[in-house]
């Protein structure tokens, strides 16, 4: 077990994350792809603190990540929520209110 | 006082300047309660102080030696330019007959002019050509004649346009001025390249210069030929002849200025240049090429031509084309005689049949006839103005003629030929014309005619008379060859060539058993005459084409090419913006991507050398 392969597999989860956000009509798909991009970073910081630093920083960091994830996820959803109320969908083609 | 009027010259051009401008109140109507005719009588009346001013200065300077007045006119480091003038006897002459002139034909206006309403504009015009051309006659300078001939050309543009509502005097001042612009641009040339070569414009110091100067003879000739231009335009020569017979949709009385003595400046100009155009000799031929060219070929169109002024106009030229032949053999003396002697004779034929159309209301020759025992005095002065055109002794034009004929038969003999034969049909012409307007059968037109207002026949008669003691005057002057001393083997045959013509034009055109119009037997060389060689023809297929041609290219190429590229860069940049707002597409998904795309391509780009490492 080397370092890089948890980096690579974080970079795959990252990319996996990535095309959910960019390709899902569904806003509760974007925000779990958010979720999972959060998951990337927080397997990179695990991998480094395990193998580059003794003091374990990067777990702290981890936990606070996972406990922004968490605020995030709440105040995203009540988002999603108040869009749904408001447009009866939660198609993310249909909030373009800004275009040309 | 007399000694202050010769020495305030300078005053005979101003004064009609004055005039033009006292003229103004009534020109654009500020006046009218009186009508216009007061600006007609302030001008006539500083025509009259021109004319008694430079009288007086003539007799007191007679045969005293020129002398010289010079106003600075520009100054620059390297580069003076004086407004030289040359008081002298000849100037004065001339002053004195071109305000006489203008002063009768004044005069002349006052009747004819009869209920028209622009009186002012007429007036100040004729006003400023008399200032023209007494300033051009006093002139010494090329380069102040050139810019007085630009005036004059100016000067034509409007008194031919004065019935402006008319398309043809619309047309006709138009072809005028851009005629002459030809001649005075090319003359432009020839002023120009004059300086550096002589380093003066003085025409007395440009002689002293001709004698001993050393050109090219590649320069001379060029040299020559710009500065034949302008008088070629001015004078109404091949091929610049048209505009003469166009602008005859003038007024009369500003044709009788025109006819005599506006298109003289031209030979005037030439006549002072002539030392220079003698340096090249190919210039010189040329001179008397399109002289000869001019009076054959002009004389031969008035023959055919219908319209009173038109005939006229072509006489005009030919006789400037005898001028031109005498420029170009040396004779310079004799031209001016022959331009003083002509200047009268053809001011009486226009004066004569001036009266006659404005009462006929016509112009066209073939509608008149009969006039001989309604009008006698137009008929006597139109003979009397007619016998001194032509070398018919004792009349004017005989003297002038003989003394060209003099020095033609030294040198081209051939020439000489020419100027016969210009005078026999010259002398048929104008009999034709008094034939077609005074014998004949009475017509609707010339029924009721009768002698025109006492203003129109007093200066007429006058003018007759002067003409008549043209010859006398000359003796006194010393201006003529003594009787002995003439060439009669010269004298005689220019005689019988003007009696030829006016007998051959008095079987034809007295005799009431001859059949008029007269048609000659081939209808295309009549034509070829009468539409005046088609020259107009010819310019539209040419020129006038090819300037429209080139003219509709450069607009397109401006129009689509330079106006088309800038508009491109306008059009592009209108096109990128409309096609680039489709990028706000107002989803936030496309957002991400294109932020998360550019920064991985800023991070490729950036670590791109360290890839190279690995």
């Amino acid at each position: 077990m080397q370092l890089e392969y948890f980096l690579l597999l974080a970079a795959a989860l990252f990319c996996i994350g990535i095309y959910g956000l960019i390709n899902s009509r569904n806003a509760v798909r974007v925000l779990m792809s958010i979720e999972l991009l959060l998951n990337a970073v927080n397997l990179n910081l695990m991998a480094f603190s395990n193998y580059l630093d003794a003091d374990a920083k990067g777990q702290v960091f981890s936990v606070f990540v996972i406990t922004i994830a968490a605020a995030e996820a709440a105040v995203g959803l009540a988002i999603v929520l108040a869009i749904y109320r408001n447009r009866d969908t939660i198609d993310m083609e249909q909030f373009n209110l800004l275009k040309w | 006082m007399l000694d202050f009027l010769s020495q305030t010259i300078w005053l005979i051009p101003c004064y009609t300047l004055i005039g033009a401008g006292l003229a103004l109140p009534w020109s654009p109507g500020f006046i009218r309660r009186t009508g216009p005719r007061p600006a007609g009588y302030i001008n006539a009346l500083m025509t009259f102080m021109a004319f008694l001013h430079s009288l007086i200065a003539l007799s007191d300077t007679w045969n005293q030696p020129p002398y010289a007045l010079s106003f600075e006119w520009l100054n620059a480091p390297g580069l003076i330019i004086n407004l030289d003038l040359e008081v002298s006897t000849l100037a004065l002459g001339a002053c004195v007959l071109i305000t006489g002139l203008n002063f009768l034909a004044q005069v002349y206006a006052i009747a004819y002019l009869e209920m028209d309403w622009g009186w002012a504009r007429v007036y100040s015009l004729m006003g400023l050509f008399e200032a023209g051309m007494c300033l051009l006659v006093l002139c010494n300078s090329l380069f102040f004649s050139y810019v007085i001939l630009e005036i004059l050309t100016l000067g034509t543009y409007l008194i031919v346009g004065i019935w402006y509502n008319q398309s043809l005097v619309v047309t006709g001042a138009r072809d005028a001025f851009l005629t002459k612009r030809v001649g005075d641009l090319i003359l432009l040339m020839g002023v120009v390249a004059l300086l550096p070569l002589s380093g003066t414009w003085n025409f007395s110091e440009l002689a002293i210069w001709a004698e001993t100067a050393d050109l090219d003879p590649t320069v001379a000739t060029l040299l020559a030929l710009t500065l034949i231009a302008g008088p070629i335009a001015k004078c109404a020569q091949f091929p610049l002849h048209l505009w003469l017979d166009e602008a005859m949709e003038g007024p009369y009385p500003a044709t009788i200025l025109r006819n005599t003595l506006v298109v003289s400046t031209g030979a005037w100009v030439l006549i002072k240049v002539q030392p220079i155009i003698a340096l090249s000799p190919f210039g010189s031929s040329v001179v008397f090429a399109i002289g000869a060219a001019t009076a054959v070929g002009t004389s031969l169109i008035s023959v055919a031509q219908i319209d009173v002024k038109r005939v006229l106009s072509y006489l005009t030229s030919a006789y400037l084309g005898i001028v031109f032949i005498a420029v170009g053999i040396g004779a310079t003396q004799a031209a001016l005689v022959l331009l003083l002697t002509y200047a009268l004779a053809m001011s009486l034929l226009i004066m004569s049949t001036g009266g006659i159309v404005l009462n006929n209301i016509s112009q066209d020759l073939t509608q008149y006839g009969g006039l001989w025992s309604r009008r006698p005095i137009s008929g006597l002065c139109l003979i009397v103005g007619g016998f001194s055109l032509v070398a018919l002794p004792p009349f004017g034009g005989f003297w002038s003629l003989v003394q060209i004929a003099d020095a033609l038969w030294e040198t081209r003999p051939g020439l000489f030929a020419v100027v016969l034969a210009v005078n026999a049909i010259v002398a048929f012409s104008v009999t034709r014309l008094f034939g077609r307007m005074f014998a004949g059968e009475v017509t609707d037109f010339t029924r009721r005619s009768s002698e025109g207002l006492w203003l129109l026949v007093l200066p007429m008669t006058i003018l007759a008379g002067v003409t008549l003691h043209i010859p006398l005057l000359l003796a006194q002057w010393d201006l003529l060859p003594d009787w002995a001393m003439v060439n009669r083997s010269l004298a005689l045959p220019l005689t019988w060539s003007s009696l030829a013509g006016i007998g051959f034009g008095s079987l034809v055109y007295l005799n009431p058993n001859w059949e008029k119009p007269v048609k000659l037997s081939s209808q295309a060389v009549q034509d070829f005459f009468a539409y005046d060689f088609y020259t107009p023809q010819l310019y539209k297929g040419t020129i006038i084409f090819a300037v429209d041609r080139i003219s509709k290219a450069v607009y397109w190429l401006d129009r689509y090419i330079v106006d088309g590229a800038v508009n491109f860069v306008g059009f592009a940049t209108v096109f990128g913006g409309e096609s680039l707002k489709y990028n706000t597409t107002g989803r936030s998904q496309f957002y991400a991507f294109s932020i998360i795309l550019s920064v991985a391509i800023f991070i490729l780009l950036t670590t791109l050398p360290y890839f190279s490492n690995l």
